[in-house]
């Protein structure tokens, strides 16, 4: 009984004080009315004694208790009174479905999907008509696919567009959210039933705590199989052409597995292994090898029937990059053990007098002389004249003492060299924005300029002064070069794993404006970073791109990881429940009490009340011919 | 606010076509039965009224007629006459009623007073309570009425009717017998019916117009009623219900027909109204059938 959430007493009470209200009305209508007449002489006449010595306060209790009964018809009505077992209350149930990857995988003829789908319909059949559900997918997040609602045809269309995702499921967050929705949106929380393999981690499996209204209807899926759980390439420290390859897989059967494991790149086999997995157990291999060339690497283990999600890997590796470097120089001889130390760039060695302004494009380099026209593209400056520096020169040091490098900076990073003594050495004057990377006590000796055309000036030439024995040399044209073309030396890491939350370690500590990670698309994904590890979640499959500088780690996320253990939890109700509804849990009423309260105050209207009186003096007032006395 | 009229202009052009008919042969100029109100040529001019038919040809001015096309009828005072007496009930019991009785009775008197007017009777208009009021007399044509209705509307209910008193007062003032018209609810305690016969037994003609409220007759009300006598203030506690209102109706009937005895056994004559019944219903109705009317 729904009476503005009443309860029974509330209800007696606004019962009590409408019938009070009844009898004085029933009272003041039926109490001595007072009239004046032409002559009391006709009134003596009536047969009844005139004065009631004693007078009834009720004069018509059969009126009084008909509206008094047709005043608590109408309050039921209101108050929505049902027929019905009051256990039987519309109840509101969560259904939680498994929507994780392992979902998809086959047993027989059908999907355990399909299997879940048809038990879910099954319980829905099974609650009362009255009965609530919601319908919630459960992946690594818990979605609601349709909030409560008694519309079967509803429910079964949600139930029935509930397809596998490719994250693993969250069964913790898919209780806690079926347990807020109910103490949040339910009016009489019915159960939380879950349908679905239950596959996730073990460790969740152990601290799992279902609640008192849990029903857990488990699908039975394939129990032996065998999975990549990951792949992850990187090049090698050591050579860059060189990639490192790891590989990891899984064996979720209760049975020892021996399971070949195939790795190509390109279409040729790289790589061939066998795992023998005892049970549960998960074993890597990890293998190198040398390619410059751009091409998916392709990871694959046996398809089996029954899952195919997580039997084969693939990561697109790129070509690694070359940077083209165009030494102008009447004297190559002297920069080219420099350029050909450094991986990764192409040097090419031209004399001044084959400057070609149009060069577009890596790297020129401008050994003691100054192009007629400025490059259109990045320019490195070696003591260039004084009258023609990109970076005005200041004053010429005659014996300047390079005592200080940019540390902080890139392109100082990891030069040590002190004290080197420079003849005749240019002093530039920085503009603001300029970058001083090196300095002696006189002033700037090696200035960066940034912008679309990257410079570097050196007011000495490296392996003409008390640089050319030292290892800073070949160290400073590689920072200029990596600084200038950083794409060229980025280091990339590929991973094939699963969507959801993706933990990364970084390398160092970095600024988060630094740092982008973003789609296939280049749509950016949120992330958050503490300390060194930075996060973040993806609930579709896809490549995800994580940019920190000059590193780009690349993730793959298909692989679809279940979980490593069937959750079976004890003390639970297991299964459907075993009893189809007859019909509705309780039926309303209200429409028949309405009209039969309806009903009595018409009646008592007709029968008591002023319709009845005026109705007699019509029937028998005389008729306008009847009030003529026809004289005789 | 402009009162409202007693009777419209419309109903007043239908009275015209009436006149006071009664029965008895009293002294006076003019016979019984009403029959020679003109007098034929010689008598003084008086007033032009609109030709109806059945009317005196003879009386038609036919010059008129030239010029207008209109029959326009000459009337010519005839004099003395015997006054045609209306008695008016202006007793607080007249004042009862969802219709007031006394308004109706008021208009009643003032159509009357028309009918007369019209036909050239002399109309007295006495009101009556406990005492007979001052009266209010006109003839001569129907410009005369103008006046008799500002005396009606003048007038105000109260006091308590007392017939024996009135008739008393009645024969004394106006020796003359006549036509006497008694408007009224006859709602005495004490009883109309003596006076009303020695009214008649002086040697006037009664013509008894008894007006009636709906109440009056047959009471709606029902339950416990506090009842209160307009006239005495009398008060009378009562369970009323279907039995006790058949017995009051029947009492109301048997009195009134008591009173229809007494108007009819002399030679007059006897009309109840309901306040029900309009204005015009009951002049051209009850009136015009068994009231004096033609």
């Amino acid at each position: 009984m729904f009476l503005f959430n009443l309860t029974l007493p509330e209800f007696l009470a606004i019962l009590g004080s409408l019938s009070g209200v009844v009898v004085a009305l029933y009272l003041l209508d039926r109490s001595r009315k007072h009239h004046t007449v032409s002559t009391l002489r006709f009134f003596a006449a009536t047969e009844k004694p005139p004065v009631l010595k004693h007078r009834r306060k009720l004069q018509q209790p059969w009126s009084l208790l008909l509206q008094l009964i047709s005043l608590l018809l109408l309050l039921l009505a209101i108050a929505q009174l049902r027929i019905g077992s009051p256990a039987r209350y519309s109840r509101d149930h969560v259904l939680i479905l498994d929507v994780s990857p392992w979902m998809a995988a086959r047993l027989g003829p059908n999907r355990l999907i399909d299997q879940a789908r048809s038990a879910a319909r099954s319980y829905v059949n099974a609650l009362p008509l009255a009965d609530r559900v919601m319908v919630v997918r459960a992946g690594v997040l818990a979605t609601p696919a349709l909030l409560f609602e008694s519309d079967r045809k509803k429910i079964l269309i949600a139930i029935d567009q509930t397809q596998p995702g490719a994250a693993s499921l969250d069964l913790e967050s898919a209780l806690d959210f079926a347990r807020r929705a109910q103490r949040i949106q339910a009016q009489r929380p019915g159960e939380i039933v879950f349908i679905g393999a239950a596959r996730i981690p073990s460790e969740e499996s152990a601290r799992l705590d279902p609640p008192a209204n849990f029903r857990f209807v488990p699908i039975a899926g394939p129990t032996e199989h065998v999975g990549l759980r990951k792949m992850t390439v990187h090049r090698a420290t050591d050579d860059s052409d060189i990639w490192e390859v790891f590989l990891a897989v899984k064996n979720y059967g209760t049975a020892p597995h021996s399971v070949p494991a195939a790795v190509s790149f390109g279409g040729s086999p790289v790589a061939t292994h066998r795992f023998d997995l005892a049970p549960g157990a998960e074993e890597s291999f990890s293998f190198r090898f040398r390619t410059r060339a751009r091409g998916w690497l392709e990871a694959r283990l046996p398809s089996p029937e029954t899952f195919r999600q997580d039997s084969h890997a693939i990561l697109e590796l790129p070509s690694r990059g070359v940077v083209p470097v165009t030494v102008y120089s009447a004297e190559p001889d002297l920069l080219r053990p420099v350029f050909t130390a450094i991986p990764g760039i192409q040097a090419s060695f031209l004399p001044p007098t084959k400057y070609d302004p149009k060069t577009r494009g890596g790297i020129v380099l401008f050994d003691r002389f100054a192009p007629p026209s400025l490059p259109a593209t990045d320019s490195i400056w070696l003591e260039p004249p004084s009258d023609k520096s990109p970076i005005p020169v200041a004053n010429i040091e005659p014996a300047a003492k390079l005592n200080q490098w940019q540390a902080d900076h890139p392109l100082g990073a990891g030069l040590r060299a002190r004290d080197i003594e420079l003849i005749n050495a240019e002093i530039f004057r920085p503009a603001p924005g300029d970058i001083t990377v090196a300095r002696s006590s006189a002033g700037p000796l090696i200035v960066a300029r940034s912008g679309q055309m990257k410079t570097v000036v050196l007011g000495f030439h490296p392996i003409r002064s008390g640089l050319k024995y030292q290892l800073t040399s070949p160290l400073l044209f590689a920072n200029i070069v990596r600084w200038m073309s950083p794409d060229a030396f980025r280091s990339w890491e590929l991973t094939a794993g699963a969507a959801g939350t993706v933990d990364v370690e970084l390398e160092t500590e970095t600024d988060p404006a630094a740092v982008r990670v973003q789609t296939e698309d280049g749509r950016p994904l949120p992330f958050t970073i503490e300390g060194k590890a930075l996060r973040f979640f993806s609930a579709d499959p896809g490549i995800v791109r994580v940019l920190t500088g000059d590193r780009e780690l690349v993730y793959s996320l298909t692989l679809p990881q279940p979980g490593d253990s069937v959750w079976q939890p004890s003390n639970v109700k297991l299964g459907l429940p075993g009893r189809a509804p007859l019909g509705p849990a309780s039926r309303d009423i209200w429409q028949w009490l309405a009209l039969a309260g309806a009903a009595g105050l018409i009646a008592d209207w007709i029968l008591y009340g002023r319709i009845d009186r005026r109705m007699r003096a019509a029937k028998s007032a005389p008729s306008p011919e009847s009030s003529w006395r026809k004289a005789s | 606010m402009k009162p409202q009229p007693l009777i419209d202009s419309a109903l007043l052009e239908k009275l015209e076509r009436l006149a006071i008919r009664w029965q008895k042969s009293f002294p006076g100029l003019v016979g019984g039965h009403n029959i020679s109100h003109f007098a034929g040529s010689g008598q003084e001019f008086l007033d032009h009224r609109q030709f109806h038919h059945g009317d005196d040809l003879r009386a038609v001015n036919w010059r008129a007629y030239l010029r207008l096309e209109k029959l326009f009828l000459k009337m010519f005072q005839v004099e003395p006459r015997i006054p045609v007496r209306i008695l008016l009930d202006c007793s607080n019991s007249m004042t009862t009623g969802a219709v007031s009785k006394f308004d109706y009775a008021r208009k009643l008197a003032a159509a009357l007073c028309y009918v007369g007017l019209v036909r050239l009777d002399t109309i007295c208009i006495q009101p009556f309570g406990s005492h007979l009021g001052d009266s209010f007399l006109c003839g001569g044509g129907r410009h005369r009425f103008i006046p008799a209705v500002n005396f009606l509307q003048d007038l105000k209910p109260s006091g308590r009717t007392d017939y024996f008193q009135i008739a008393r007062e009645f024969i004394s003032t106006y020796p003359q017998r006549g036509l006497l018209m008694i408007i009224s609810d006859f709602l005495d305690d004490s009883g109309c019916e003596r006076p009303l016969q020695y009214l008649s037994d002086f040697g006037h003609e009664l013509v008894l117009v008894q007006v009636w409220a709906g109440e009056d007759r047959e009471p709606s009300w029902e339950g416990q009623l506090d009842l209160t006598d307009a006239e005495t203030g009398e008060k009378l506690e009562i369970g009323f219900d279907d039995a006790s209102r058949r017995n009051y109706v029947e009492a109301f009937d048997a009195y009134s027909r008591d009173i229809q005895k007494v108007g009819l056994r002399n030679g007059g004559r006897y009309v109840g109204i309901s306040t029900d019944t309009t204005i015009e219903d009951a002049i051209f109705g009850p009136l015009a059938q068994f009231g004096g009317l033609e």
